[in-house]
């Protein structure tokens, strides 16, 4: 599909722009994470406002995203895999946006535990980092797939989903050890916990866009299948 | 209406609830002379639902309608192989020992350019019952007002019944069209194109009675306007070259096409 | 870059403009040559003839001299003679017409008969004439009546009607046929409930202009030999005693209009030149009331048609 072009040069010219436009603003959201996440173990107070600062600009790409599908609708009316991409991508955006929002609350926790000297703490927790790995590797395996429109990756990022929340429950099961055990280190935990239900909800959003990128190729709404389901589908020829 | 559910609305807009089959063309190919203007046609047309023929011109989606009534025969050299039945009777509409003309007293058709005759508009509407023999004033009254209700054009016309059809505007000629094929209670209603000749709020105003004409009718429209398709029909058959290259429900071959042809199709990538 | 500039392109357009003045001005040239010549000759007879026309020259019958000849037998004659034109001309027309329009297939004999209704609308009358000379005439045993040149006329004019029936019939768009048919009409019920009554204009259009032509022919009536000179009405056609109608008028010898003025002119004397002139002007009258008649009525008829 999408091998033909457009009778309209401007419909495909407008339909690009879009995707491109998304592709951006994944890759700003991408590295929000990376850049937040490396806050949250440095406490680099530069990083911090740059995270906070940049979430405005993916807000931006949100908002002009939607416009444009909004004028693809007025304008072409699309059908079948063109409006399956336009109704996809206005959900997209708003996935993309939700994790650039748990960007900037990671930095914004981050700031606060560096401000309290819970910085050292932090550091005894690589579940979190390595959460954010796999979240980031999540968003840009569905990015991906949205770019080639190949359903294929996109049933391991739903997998991969699964993952995430098992590194989310032992960073939990940590924490409630080291807060039993030390009174004082609560007020510092509890961001921690922010913090990872922060990567865990980008997770949540990454298999989101994945599961969107199926709908795009497949035309098959797989939310809230079990990822076995979802694997028999992208499977499907 | 509380209790109607979500899924209750979705499904009542899709027409997806299914229906008994009215009519069904089996293997039908068609012959202008010598070129094969259908190839093996196979199709079932159901029951109170909105059926829309769509594709590229002269994929054969009006050829297609016009067997249904036997159109063709008026012209010399047509051939019909194949079969159309119409249920519940299971007539084969096609049969050779059938009268093109029993058939068209089954069916009605509503044409591209509004075509009413030269007269008033309640003969307009009373030439059918006229062409069955009714002879009664009485009855001949009460159907035509019953028609022109049912083509939503009664309040509009109703003081002027005897002025010709020609003083009305084209989107109310249509309608007369419509009442006039409504008069005689046709078991199936064609459509060819009905609103290529009229502006958008006449459009409309037809596309809204074809919505509620399917209640007492099976309706099957011939569309060019694949928006005009997706708005009004419970199924959608894609023809090209004269093969029926897909055919299910609107919803569905709208949004998910089965076919790279008929995708390319209905997102503009036809050429 | 523009190819013209603003002076360029009026001066363009000017010259472009002169072709438009000067075809005008050809085309008023050209119209009134035929204004003026037809004025002229009318005029010219209205002069000569019009001191004749009076009630006494309508109702007299021919004689020998001059001041007390009428036009009565002449009159009459063409009247009964368009009256038998008609009757047989408009029926058979009219159905050819139809069938060949609306029932005729599409082949070789429909084109061979085409061509040749095309070919006998030019024959020359004296043709005509002739044939009907032989045949009703002779052959048929009608003799130099009434009849006989109706008969004449009606295959004059035949071609005229025809062609105007199908002419007319073409201009009936296809939609109201598909129509018709769609709602389970049969042929006939299509032919006799649509075509013939949006038809009618255009036909009854045709019939006068053939009768007009038919009114004013002179050669293939001397051919199947009317008389100059009646003194005598045909039979009445209605009759005192049962069955009311009499028929015996078809029989009678009979005299036109255009025979009488042919008579009147080859006289020596100037008087019956002007009786000429005077019956001239009668027939002129009758065949342009005839026309302004074919107009009305298209007028009238086509206001309630329109697709």
């Amino acid at each position: 599909m999408g091998a033909t072009e457009h009778l309209s040069k401007q419909f495909e010219a407008d339909l690009d722009a879009t995707r491109t436009r998304v592709l951006e603003m994944g890759g700003l959201v991408e590295a929000q994470i990376l850049a937040a996440i490396d806050a949250y173990a440095s406490g680099d107070a530069a990083l911090i406002e740059r995270v906070i600062e940049n979430d405005r600009r993916v807000n931006a790409h949100e908002v002009a995203i939607d416009g444009a599908c909004s004028h693809i609708v007025v304008k072409r009316q699309p059908a079948a895999s063109d409006l399956r991409l336009i109704m996809a991508v206005s959900k997209i955006v708003t996935d993309l946006e939700r994790i650039g929002d748990e960007a900037e609350k990671i930095a914004r926790m981050a700031k606060r535990i560096h401000e309290e000297g819970g910085g050292p703490f932090a550091q005894r927790f690589p579940a979190i980092r390595h959460a954010a790995q796999i979240a980031v590797r999540m968003l840009r395996q569905a990015l991906d797939a949205f770019a080639r429109l190949d359903a294929g990756p996109c049933a391991d990022v739903v997998k991969e989903d699964a993952a995430i929340d098992d590194e989310f429950r032992s960073v939990l099961r940590s924490l409630i050890t080291y807060m039993m055990g030390d009174p004082r280190t609560i007020s510092t935990a509890l961001e921690i916990v922010w913090v990872a239900k922060a990567i865990e909800r980008i997770g949540d959003h990454a298999k989101n866009l994945a599961e969107q990128v199926i709908y795009i190729v497949r035309g098959t709404d797989v939310r809230h299948s079990p990822p076995a389901e979802v694997d028999r589908e992208v499977a499907k020829e | 209406m509380p209790a109607l559910s979500l899924a209750t609305a979705v499904e009542t807009r899709a027409g997806a609830a299914p229906s008994a089959p009215k009519a069904e063309a089996r293997g039908l190919s068609f012959y202008y002379g010598e070129f094969r203007a259908l190839k093996d046609l196979s199709l079932v047309v159901h029951e109170h639902r909105v059926t829309a023929l769509i594709g590229p011109s002269g994929c054969g989606k009006s050829t297609f309608l016009r067997c249904f009534n036997r159109m063709h025969d008026l012209y010399p050299g047509n051939r019909y192989e194949g079969e159309i039945r119409l249920y519940p009777d299971d007539a084969n509409l096609l049969a050779p020992q059938v009268d093109p003309i029993e058939v068209r007293m089954r069916l009605s058709m509503v044409f591209q350019k509004p075509n009413p005759f030269p007269k008033s508009i309640f003969e307009n509407v009373a030439y059918g019952l006229r062409v069955r023999g009714e002879r009664s004033r009485r009855a001949l009254e009460d159907k035509v007002e019953a028609a022109l209700r049912g083509a939503a054009l009664w309040n509009e016309v109703k003081d002027r019944l005897a002025q010709p059809a020609f003083n009305l505007s084209g989107g109310q000629q249509q309608r007369l069209c419509i009442a006039r094929a409504l008069a005689t209670d046709p078991e199936l209603l064609l459509f060819d194109e009905p609103t290529s000749a009229l502006d958008p709020i006449a459009t409309t105003s037809i596309e809204e009675l074809i919505a509620e004409l399917k209640k007492r009718v099976t309706v099957l429209i011939v569309t060019h306007n694949m928006q005009q398709a997706a708005r009004v029909s419970d199924y959608t058959a894609y023809m090209y070259l004269g093969e029926l290259i897909e055919f299910g429900r609107t919803d569905e071959l709208f949004i998910k096409p089965r076919h790279k042809q008929t995708e390319d199709y209905i997102t503009g990538r036809f050429g | 870059m523009r190819e013209h500039s603003a002076a360029e392109l009026r001066a363009l357009i000017a010259l472009h403009r002169r072709g438009d003045v000067l075809f005008a001005a050809l085309g008023i040239l050209a119209l009134g040559i035929a204004a003026f010549a037809f004025a002229a000759l009318f005029f010219d007879m209205l002069v000569s003839g019009a001191p004749r026309l009076s009630w006494q020259f309508l109702t007299g019958f021919p004689s020998r001299h001059a001041d007390q000849a009428g036009i009565l037998s002449a009159l009459v004659g063409s009247a009964l003679v368009m009256l038998v034109t008609a009757a047989v001309a408009v029926p058979l027309g009219v159905a050819a017409g139809v069938y060949l329009e609306e029932y005729a297939r599409r082949g070789w004999l429909a084109d061979l008969i085409e061509i040749n209704i095309t070919n006998l609308a030019g024959v020359p009358s004296i043709v005509y004439g002739l044939l009907a000379l032989g045949l009703f005439v002779q052959q048929f045993g009608l003799g130099q009546s009434i009849a006989a040149a109706g008969l004449t006329l009606a295959l004059l004019i035949l071609p005229v009607v025809i062609v105007a029936t199908r002419e007319a019939i073409r201009t009936i768009p296809q939609g109201i046929r598909e129509g018709a048919y769609a709602l389970g009409a049969t042929r006939w019920q299509m032919v006799s409930g649509h075509i013939l009554p949006y038809s009618s204009p255009g036909i009854l259009t045709g019939i006068i202009i053939g009768l007009a032509r038919a009114i004013g022919e002179t050669a293939p009536v001397i051919t199947i030999g009317a008389l100059t000179f009646i003194a005598l009405l045909p039979p009445a056609p209605v009759t005192p005693e049962f069955p009311w109608l009499s028929f015996e008028w078809l029989r009678s010898p009979f005299t036109v209009m255009p025979i009488q003025i042919f008579n009147w002119t080859s006289r020596p004397q100037a008087a019956f030149h002007a009786n000429a002139a005077a019956a001239g002007l009668v027939l002129v009258l009758m065949t342009l009331a005839m026309n302004g008649l074919a107009i009305w009525l298209r007028h009238r008829l086509r206001a309630r048609m329109r697709w």
